[in-house]
């Protein structure tokens, strides 16, 4: 399988007024299609920065990160936009829904923005929204759910333009632990279902459930190893 | 074509977000509301105020050109040397030199005006006697409720026939018809062959002041009161002596009343040492107050934009507001892909629609208001001209574009990073 995201010696320091923080140091690593990978690591870990790049939000300080064979560790605000709008999948711990918007077109949101035809953007979030199984709850407002219902629904926005990667920033964080099940369950069928998924954790029952666990520490990665465990539970 | 439905959706989305909010939309699209349609009324009423006077003037006949004899300013009580009479005003030299000077002249007549007694049986009432020839029926577009004008018969054959006016003809001849009935003015019969509508404009006439006024045939009149004004004032009679009272002349065309109206002015400013006439051209009036009329509106104009500006600081203010609170909106429409440009674009078009739609609110008001003006005072005349509706919703665009600007892009200078941890 292809590598769909390499990072080469990426370097992300921050400027302080005083001194110079560096939040990554030289993190080289490849993902291939159809992984399904947990990033863990303590506050501080270089995690939430990680996040951030990767999901073509900040920009490294130095080094090069390819997404799709795309070089975009040196792209404009513009272009850098078009990458997340095409190429990835976002899912926060917060579901991070626009709350005046119905359940379908918090799920347009991607495809408004790629500048797809109404038409065509309602068939296809209400198709996104059976998917996750909230097909009756199309026309609800998201304060209407609850918070399992309401991060499928993210996870739906995320599907929405069929991105090269899934990233889920601590997506059970604000979940009790059966609806927990429910979500980690929805991202194991999305990933037999060929999905490439990227978790960003502290919870080992998270992690359990993936195939590979990369542990961040100090900006450095402690740790990249397969989780063999995680194929009995599927 | 991406980009054209992009721009549909994005108006959508803007109107869709202040429905959400729609009491606080409508308070802050009130002050533009306000803006707008204080603007249109002004405008209407200084629209309708001047087309009045303009037709009032029309009313003069715009092809005329109107020479009066005024008593002069510094006269007044000079003449404490009673039985003097006092010499001024238009001659008939002046007269006939016009007439030969003054090219492109259709008709033209001289009125002669006295002060005399009109009597009935016992009625007796102070009257305007004024003599003046048949043409000027048509110079000053003279309209009759009964009767005729005085005509060239009655000048050929010197009759003694009049024109008076409704007034006078209510307090001589109460309910009976007053056609063929004779009264005196003065010593000398005169029998009415007409009754005047109103008073000509030309001879001062404000339709409701016309007066006791008697209209006879000028050469009826110079033969048989002369031509003094005997003006009795408390301890001394005072002689007035006016040839002609006014020139009236109806000329070919625009050109020709201007150029008509500078010989004119040429001609007697030679002849005459004191200021005691006076020409006035409708057309010029006319003219004038159109000018006068744009001044105004420049003015109210200068006033509304005032007010829009307060108007567009309401709805900068509130898109301000709008940007801190749907921060965390932006950092998740940012994340999943929105382009600054787009986010400036939503907020623009937020406050474009608001200002928009408070400006053709602002237009409906606006338009109504001035009819309402009009039923409560009937003394107020406005008119609401269709190209002008356009200026102040122009103005209520650009004012959204401008308010708009600086919170658009402010929301879109946002991290994507901090918006979306935004609480």
């Amino acid at each position: 399988m292809s590598d769909i995201v390499r990072l080469e010696e990426l370097w992300k320091i921050y400027r302080l007024a005083t001194t110079t923080v560096p939040a990554l140091r030289s993190v080289s690593l490849t993902i291939r299609q159809g992984e399904y990978i947990t990033i863990m690591g303590k506050s501080g870990s270089g995690k939430s920065t990680m996040l951030n790049i990767l999901g073509c939000l900040d920009r490294p300080t130095h080094g090069k990160y390819f997404i799709g064979g795309q070089d975009v560790s040196a792209l404009t605000d513009n272009e850098l936009s078009d990458v997340r709008n095409n190429k990835i999948g976002f899912v926060f711990q917060s579901f991070n829904l626009v709350q005046q918007l119905t359940i379908l077109e918090n799920i347009e949101v991607p495809l408004f923005y790629q500048g797809m035809p109404r038409s065509s953007r309602r068939e296809r979030s209400r198709h996104m929204a059976e998917l996750v199984g909230l097909g009756d709850r199309a026309s609800h407002r998201p304060r209407e759910l609850s918070g399992g219902q309401q991060q499928r629904v993210a996870i739906a926005r995320a599907l929405a333009n069929d991105p090269l990667i899934i990233l889920a920033d601590e997506p059970t964080g604000n979940l009790d632990s059966s609806t927990t099940q429910d979500i980690l369950d929805l991202f194991d069928e999305l990933h037999a279902g060929g999905k490439t998924i990227i978790i960003v954790t502290h919870e080992k029952d998270v992690a359990a459930h993936t195939e590979r666990i990369i542990v961040l520490a100090d900006g450095l990665v402690k740790s990249d190893a397969r989780n063999e465990s995680a194929g009995t539970r599927l | 074509m991406k980009a054209i439905h992009k721009v549909d959706d994005i108006v959508r989305l803007g109107m869709h977000s202040l429905w959400v909010h729609a009491m606080r939309s409508a308070l802050t699209a009130l002050g533009i509301i306000i803006a707008v349609c204080s603007v249109i009324v002004m405008m209407a009423i200084n629209e309708g105020t001047g087309k009045e006077a303009q037709r009032a003037l029309r009313a003069l006949g715009s092809d005329n050109i109107i020479i009066d004899s005024v008593k002069p300013p510094n006269t007044g009580d000079a003449s404490s040397s009673s039985h003097t009479a006092l010499n001024y005003g238009l001659t008939n030299i002046d007269v006939a030199r016009m007439r030969g000077c003054i090219p492109g002249i259709i008709r033209c007549s001289v009125t002669h005006r006295t002060q005399q007694y009109a009597h009935l049986g016992t009625v007796n009432l102070p009257v305007s006697l004024i003599a003046t020839e048949p043409v000027f029926e048509q110079i000053a577009r003279v309209k009759l409720t009964t009767g005729r004008f005085i005509s060239h018969s009655d000048v050929l054959r010197r009759k003694p026939h009049c024109v008076i006016t409704q007034e006078l003809a209510r307090k001589l001849f109460i309910f009976h018809d007053p056609l063929n009935k004779t009264i005196r003015i003065g010593n000398e019969p005169f029998v009415v062959v007409g009754v005047l509508r109103e008073m000509p404009l030309a001879l001062g006439g404000q339709g409701d002041s016309a007066g006791n006024v008697v209209i006879v045939p000028y050469e009826v009149d110079i033969r048989r009161f002369g031509e003094y004004t005997i003006t009795q004032s408390t301890g001394s009679r005072s002689f007035e002596r006016v040839e002609v009272s006014q020139f009236i002349l109806q000329m070919a065309d625009e050109q020709a009343v201007l150029d008509g109206a500078d010989i004119a002015r040429a001609l007697l400013i030679r002849e005459h040492e004191q200021q005691d006439y006076r020409v006035t051209v409708p057309r010029e009036l006319i003219e004038q107050k159109k000018r006068q009329q744009r001044l105004w509106n420049i003015m109210f104009l200068s006033i509304a934009s005032i007010s829009l500006v307060v108007g567009g600081i309401g709805i900068m203010n509130i898109m301000l507001a709008s940007v801190t609170e749907r921060t965390r909106e932006i950092g998740i429409r940012r994340a999943l892909g929105a382009k600054r440009r787009d986010i400036v674009v939503q907020f623009l078009v937020e406050a474009v629609t608001l200002t928009t739609a408070g400006g053709i609110l602002g237009i409906g008001i606006g338009v109504l208001l001035p009819q309402l003006l009009e039923h409560i005072n009937s003394e107020i005349k406005t008119e609401v001209v269709p190209a002008l509706l356009l200026l102040p919703l122009s103005m209520a665009v650009g004012v959204g574009l401008i308010a708009g600007l600086y919170p658009a892009f402010r929301a879109a200078r946002l991290d994507p990073i901090t918006a979306l941890r935004h609480e």
